[in-house]
């Protein structure tokens, strides 16, 4: 398969860099030699210097043999000509865009089949904005992933002391919440993931991921010590795109937004554009007007300035002057890592969320989604179930997985069931199944399934 | 750097390299000459060595390499190329010492084509097969062959390729590493078969017409004869193979574009334009002044002169004629020649026409600014803007490439050899060209020079065929600290 991906960002260079090493035929355009430069020395692609909506550069690219556009430029508008272009060179080409302009986003029928004929687009600030929102909406977790459509979450969270279910066996903890379905899918313990057999503890500081179906969520929250008392004022730090959706969300949920911004003509856009919220006109990082706005009452503290670091400073400042959670936005992955080590209690990485749903996108085979945990060292996967897989037909319990893995999740016929030893898996089920990236040769023989994600 | 992935990946070198050696093996039995047992044990000893390191050292996982690494493992896999494939020579006892097979072997890999045989037709046949064919697989470059034919590398390829590559711009000609390299070898293949049908309607034998089509479409320069191709007394044949080495010489990119049909980017290609330009202008001048000092027949001063220019400009080194004992003004003309080289991409040496057609370009622009001071100005190439770090890279080769010349030029009149032997020995090893003046002339060999002499113009054939950077890198301490 030939893909052109347009722009050599971090979301071009790590759909580029998945891709090519899946077996596809990659070819990069970027107008920057020094980022293509990069990108030619690590991966196996073919780049061209150019801009991505010349036509000239495209026919270079051979744009007519291309069965995938991936237009991923920080501008929508070569993100769209570059579309635009491949609808009338290449008929048969998937397209996926990122737009950004929430203008553009209120008005769909441009990018429809009539007109512009984009399959996908992206705007990296919304997938992050759902993600912070399911936080917001489950206080106490420090990630949710959605499945099957959002019915079934998985959670993350670490666990504290005041936890009742510390020092407990995993079979302990199940006789002791059965009013709900659950399943503890994944230990991490010291940044290595523990197998979560029935024998396995829960020790304090453990990052585990629970899965469970959505109007659970919050029981079980609470079931482990989590504080899921409802989020009612938000402090946003920067006043650009991101910070605007989130507000115009968050004030529809009656949750109670300060937005503090740096610069004047971004802060009279933003009053102009929100009813409810207050709107400051400040530094983010200033310890006295967070004080003077009360930031010790604030739930939650959401840096979501350009600056990476100065995120990353206001979350722990704003931590340290009072306010329950800090989310700080971080798009270098290097940092991504780094930040809950110090106390920050949430990362919001659009680029990351951009990828993830690029690569959902692109993956309509028989694995619907795949998503990595923590630092990729393991990985969450739907897929339905084939007749001429190893695990259909029998119990679980015969069913020989490798170290790790865990089915989480059965969905028949739209009813969710938490698996036990003896439920069996039928053809056509929808699957959720969580394993250590380790184990992923494994898991795609008994599946039979090629989780090409994995790649 | 991981020494077990190196040592794999140089294993795996040497075995396909010992496996190579099957083709001379078959001309040896063909013609029974008892070259057999050098050619065999030659090939059990390079199968067996490579096999060993590539199972002993075979990784669990993908290779990924990265720039030292790359530049280590091109260096030794020629290194290594020079010293196992000097085994057939010296096994068989063709030379009584290994620096004499060692400078054979690296001139045949480099597709220099400087030989320290003084009678080539007492060596026998499958020797000198494998002559020719080192020629021929150092020509598009073993490294590039073997990640076409065993794509183990992925992603390590790359820094391979880029390693071996000889071209100032690595542009890949499709998505895949593995895939160019294999396009560039199919190109590389089929204009050798042409040559070779074309050689054979000269009246050629199949083995004669083999080794010459190795040798031209290399640039290398082996023939079979002492007389080299004068041998043949054919103009039909000198005109065959001064067209193949003149397509030789050029980018093997735009061959492909050409077969794909893209005419118009072979004929707009402005590297292409000068090289034969170049080529034009030099044949002229030659054949003029043979005309007026030597021959009295102008189809004959045409058909030396350009056999000759394009001979030399494109690296290969075929002689028709003894040019040492041409007039100052053709000698000289020649001398340059050794300096420009084939196009960037070819299977030519030297320094390369884009380069020099880019430093041209270079030098008139600050000329240019020093008229306008204000002018905003770029190198152009086509339509392409050339951009500064390139023009870097390319002026410290021009430089690195002069400084080694006058290096070893240098050592070579220290060892006792008279100035035009020494200086034309260097140029012509370095640009991988073959011949050149004085006791190293066309109708003479490489055997006078003194044994430390015969090493240094090796590293010289080495460094010139690698581009300089790959070979010089590794003598500088930076390279080596952790």
């Amino acid at each position: 398969m030939r893909v052109i991906v347009i722009g050599a960002g971090e979301v071009g260079y790590n759909i580029a860099d998945i891709l090519s090493k899946e077996g596809s035929d990659v070819v990069v355009i970027d107008k920057d030699e020094e980022r293509l430069k990069a990108v030619s020395e690590n991966l196996d692609v073919q780049t061209i210097t150019g801009s991505g909506s010349s036509p000239q550069i495209l026919e270079e690219a051979r744009l007519d043999q291309a069965e995938m556009i991936v237009a991923v430029t920080d501008s929508d508008e070569t993100n769209m000509i570059a579309c635009l272009l491949a609808s009338v060179q290449s008929k048969g080409a998937l397209k996926i865009a990122r737009i950004r302009n929430p203008d553009l986003e209120r008005n769909p029928t441009i990018f429809d089949k009539n007109h512009l004929n984009i399959d996908l687009c992206i705007n990296p600030e919304r997938e992050s904005v759902n993600n912070v929102m399911n936080l917001i909406e489950y206080p106490g977790a420090s990630e949710i992933i959605d499945f099957a459509g959002g019915r079934i979450k998985l959670a993350a969270f670490h666990v504290n002391s005041s936890c009742l279910v510390v020092g407990k066996k995993l079979h302990e903890i199940k006789e002791m919440c059965k009013e709900h379905d659950f399943l503890i899918a994944s230990i991490i313990r010291k940044e290595e993931p523990i197998v979560p057999s029935g024998k396995a503890t829960i020790q304090e500081n453990d990052y585990i991921f629970v899965l469970t179906e959505s109007e659970n969520v919050s029981e079980i929250l609470k079931f482990f010590g989590k504080d899921v008392t409802p989020v009612q004022r938000v402090f946003i730090i920067g006043g650009g795109h991101t910070a605007l959706l989130l507000s115009e969300i968050l004030e529809k949920k009656g949750i109670f937004v300060k937005i503090i911004e740096k610069r004047q003509d971004k802060c009279k856009i933003l009053a102009s554009k929100l009813d409810k919220s207050v709107i400051l006109h400040g530094d983010g990082t200033s310890q006295d007007l967070l004080k003077e706005e009360n930031i010790q009452d604030a739930d939650y503290l959401i840096a979501v300035t350009d600056d990476e670091e100065a995120n990353i400073l206001s979350a722990l400042l704003a931590k340290q002057l009072g306010a329950k959670k800090s989310i700080s936005l971080v798009n270098k992955v290097d940092y991504a890592n780094l930040v809950p080590n110090i106390g920050i209690d949430g990362v919001m990485n659009p680029r990351h969320a951009t990828i993830g749903k690029i690569l959902h996108f692109i993956r309509k085979g028989k694995v619907i989604s795949a998503t990595p945990l923590l630092d990729e060292k393991a990985e969450a996967v739907e897929f339905i179930a084939l007749e001429t897989s190893d695990i259909t037909n029998k119990p679980l319990k015969n069913i020989k997985f490798p170290k790790g893995t865990i089915i989480g999740a059965i969905i028949r016929n739209d009813k969710v069931t938490i698996p036990g030893g003896d439920s069996v898996i039928l053809p056509d089920d929808r699957v959720i199944l969580v394993t250590l990236r380790s184990a992923i040769p494994k898991v795609e023989k008994i599946l039979t399934v090629k989780l090409d994600y994995f790649g | 750097m991981k020494a077990k992935n190196i040592l794999y990946i140089l294993g795996s070198f040497l075995f396909f390299l010992g496996l190579a050696l099957l083709l001379p093996l078959a001309w040896s039995i063909y013609y029974g000459e008892g070259d057999f047992m050098a050619l065999g044990s030659s090939m059990a000893i390079t199968t067996v060595c490579g096999g060993l390191l590539y199972l002993f050292f075979k990784p669990e996982g993908d290779i990924t390499l990265n720039h030292k690494e790359g530049f280590l493992i091109v260096a030794t896999v020629w290194f290594l190329a020079g010293v196992f494939g000097a085994l057939p020579y010296f096994i068989h006892g063709v030379f009584p010492t290994f620096t004499d097979a060692f400078f054979e072997s690296v001139s045949g890999f480099t597709t220099t084509g400087a030989t320290v045989i003084t009678n080539i037709e007492s060596i026998p046949h499958g020797i000198l097969f494998w002559r020719s064919l080192t020629q021929w697989l150092g020509g598009m470059g073993i490294i590039v062959l073997s990640i076409a034919i065993f794509p183990l590398l992925g992603v390590g390829g790359m820094q391979l390729y880029k390693a071996e590559l000889p071209s100032p711009v690595k542009d890949k000609l499709t998505p895949r590493v593995t895939e160019t390299a294999r396009t560039l070898w199919i190109v590389y293949f089929v204009i050798s078969t042409v040559e070779f049908i074309m050689l054979l309607f000269g009246g050629m034998d199949v083995f004669n017409a083999l080794c010459h089509t190795f040798s031209t479409m290399a640039t290398g320069g082996f023939s079979t004869s002492d007389a080299g191709i004068a041998h043949f007394r054919s103009a039909y044949i000198d005109g065959v193979i001064t067209l193949f080495m003149l397509i030789a010489g050029i980018n093997f990119t735009l061959h492909y574009a050409l077969i794909m049909g893209n005419f118009k980017s072979f004929l707009k290609n402005s590297e292409l334009r000068f090289y034969l330009v170049i080529a034009l202008i030099s044949v002229i001048i030659v054949t003029l002044n043979l005309r007026l000092n030597i021959f009295e027949d102008m189809g004959k001063c045409l058909r030396y002169a350009s056999f000759q220019v394009v001979s030399i400009l494109t690296t290969t080194g075929f002689t028709t004629d003894n040019f040492d004992k041409w007039p100052a003004l053709s000698k000289i003309i020649l001398l340059l020649l050794m300096f420009v080289g084939g196009s960037a991409g070819s299977t030519g040496g030297s320094i390369k026409c884009l380069r020099i057609l880019l430093i041209l370009k270079h030098s008139y622009m600050e000329l240019y600014r020093l008229v306008h001071p204000h002018a905003v100005t770029a190198v152009k190439l086509g339509k392409k803007i050339v951009y500064p770090e390139t023009m870097a890279s390319i002026w410290g080769f021009f430089v690195l490439y002069l400084a080694v010349t006058v290096v070893a030029s240098i050592l070579m009149t220290l060892l006792g050899l008279d100035m035009m032997t020494a200086f034309s020995s260097v140029v012509a090893t370095i640009g991988n060209v073959g011949p050149g003046f004085g006791a190293v002339n066309a109708a003479s060999t490489y055997s006078e020079i003194p044994n430390l002499g015969k090493w240094i113009l090796s590293f010289c054939m080495l460094a010139g065929r690698l581009e300089i950077y790959t070979v010089i890198i590794l003598l500088i301490p930076e390279f080596w600290k952790k």
